[in-house]
């Protein structure tokens, strides 16, 4: 089953639909033939916008940046470190092996690659959202790779610079959308209210989803299972908590 | 001042030679001896079964991550390597080809097609038979010893390789003349080390094992 199919059973296509809604609402990057039919028709489509069924009493909360420690997250804030069987698929390339996530301090997290026999494949250092190589094998170690790892690393971690967070709850859906925002960049962290815990992210440019995270099976407060795709490039990485 | 200069000198010489040489193993003196001692391992060794306990060292973590298992190698080219904790992951070596059993997913691969592959291959025979001290062209070979074990210390030779490997230890029981352990360090001093346990050396194993 292809992840796109996975997704849609998670969240139907009213909620995806309803996403997409809030950030061309809020996050305004209009069309350019929007602006040139001026701002009469601005308002007229935000108004439909905002009146289309079922968010039109959506309520909409701007969160100080500073609450971005509050949001409830998926990989807990504590210092023990976890330890995942990784699955990475990048074009026809396969690496697999241990990925182990340990916070350091505030903000700064280790993360190292191992294959199954114990070699390491990269040992990164993750610090307020740069990605610092301590180790990295050769074939890994180009720029275009080094990136997108800090990509979905800063998105898994939540660990992105940001102006603007929101928080809209889908009340039909038994979903609390966070909207962290910088720039065309938004990051969305979606909460199941029922079990409060997250289960879906997602990474937007220009509202176009570059990342999409799904994270199932939970441990405790552990996902046991994050699987993480890209909609740009042939890379996804699957995850399977081991300790 | 030349004095203290070679005093100075001298003691980290002396620091150096600590440094290099696991405590209570001493240098062997006949290198020749040992080296046809190990000899024989290899010439007189039809299979190998074992279990093993993987641990794995990371500077950053307080514990290190322990995996078991258990192999099987059937003299000169069948190995089966295969995990059971925490996770379930199996490569199989025979002969030219190399099959991975990862979970349910089994992929297959040939080693005179994949460089790489072909090197793990040697590599792994040639650490648990203990053999891999006559590959002078790719390794630079220390030998110790202690009342039990031999202790070989190898250092690649190679740049790409010594990017990863700093050094392999091969600690071999002197009794029954087979790996009781290997630790491979890291360039960055992280290490792998893998015990063996409950060895049998010589036991029938069928092909079966080596076919997926």
């Amino acid at each position: 089953m292809s992840f796109n199919k996975r997704i849609n059973i998670i969240i139907p296509p009213l909620f995806k639909r309803g996403l997409g809604g809030l950030i061309n609402l809020h996050i305004v990057n209009p069309p350019v033939p929007l602006l040139q039919g001026g701002k009469f028709l601005l308002i007229f489509v935000l108004l439909i916008g905002s009146c289309s069924a079922p968010y039109k009493k959506l309520p909409r909360t701007e969160l100080d940046v500073s609450e971005s420690k509050n949001i409830p997250y998926a990989l807990p804030y504590s210092s023990k470190a976890l330890i995942f069987k990784a699955d990475i698929n990048f074009y026809k390339n396969n690496v697999s092996g241990l990925l182990i996530i340990k916070k350091i301090d505030e903000n700064i997290y280790r993360i190292a690659l191992t294959t199954q026999f114990g070699l390491k494949i990269f040992d990164f250092e993750l610090n307020h959202g740069d990605l610092k190589v301590e180790y990295c094998a050769e074939y890994l170690s180009k720029k275009v790779i080094l990136n997108t790892l800090q990509n979905d690393f800063n998105l898994l971690l939540m660990q992105n610079k940001i102006e603007s967070i929101y928080n809209y709850k889908l009340e039909d859906q038994n979903k609390s959308v966070w909207q962290l925002n910088s720039g065309n960049l938004n990051y969305s962290y979606i909460q199941d209210t029922d079990s409060q815990k997250i289960v879906n992210m997602s990474f937007r440019k220009q509202n176009s989803e570059k990342i999409s995270v799904r994270l199932h099976a939970y441990k405790g407060d552990i996902p046991g299972e994050i699987n993480l795709e890209h909609h740009n490039i042939k890379l996804n990485m699957n995850l399977k908590l081991i300790q | 001042m030349n004095r203290i200069l070679s005093t100075f000198a001298s003691m980290l010489i002396f620091v150096a030679f600590l440094n290099a040489q696991e405590s209570g193993f001493n240098k062997v003196k006949d290198i020749e001896e040992v080296k046809s001692d190990l000899s024989r391992l290899t010439e007189n060794t039809t299979s190998i079964q074992s279990e093993f306990i993987q641990e794995k060292h990371l500077s950053f973590l307080t514990e290190n991550i322990v995996s078991k298992g258990k192999f099987y190698f059937k003299s000169p080219n069948k190995l089966r390597w295969e995990y059971s904790e925490p996770f379930e992951y199996m490569i199989v070596f025979n002969d030219k080809n190399i099959i991975i059993k990862d979970e349910e997913k089994i992929s297959s691969f040939d080693t005179e097609s994949n460089k790489m592959f072909s090197e793990i291959n040697n590599m792994m025979i040639g650490t648990i038979q203990g053999n891999l001290f006559k590959d002078s062209e790719r390794f630079n070979v220390q030998y110790f010893e202690n009342a039990n074990q031999y202790l070989l210390e190898l250092d690649p030779k190679s740049s790409e390789m010594k990017s990863m490997i700093k050094t392999i230890k091969i600690y071999i029981d002197k009794s029954s003349i087979s790996v009781a352990k290997i630790k491979m360090i890291e360039s960055s001093d992280d290490y792998t080390s893998i015990d063996f346990k409950n060895r049998k050396l010589n036991e029938i194993i069928n092909d079966s094992k080596f076919e997926l």
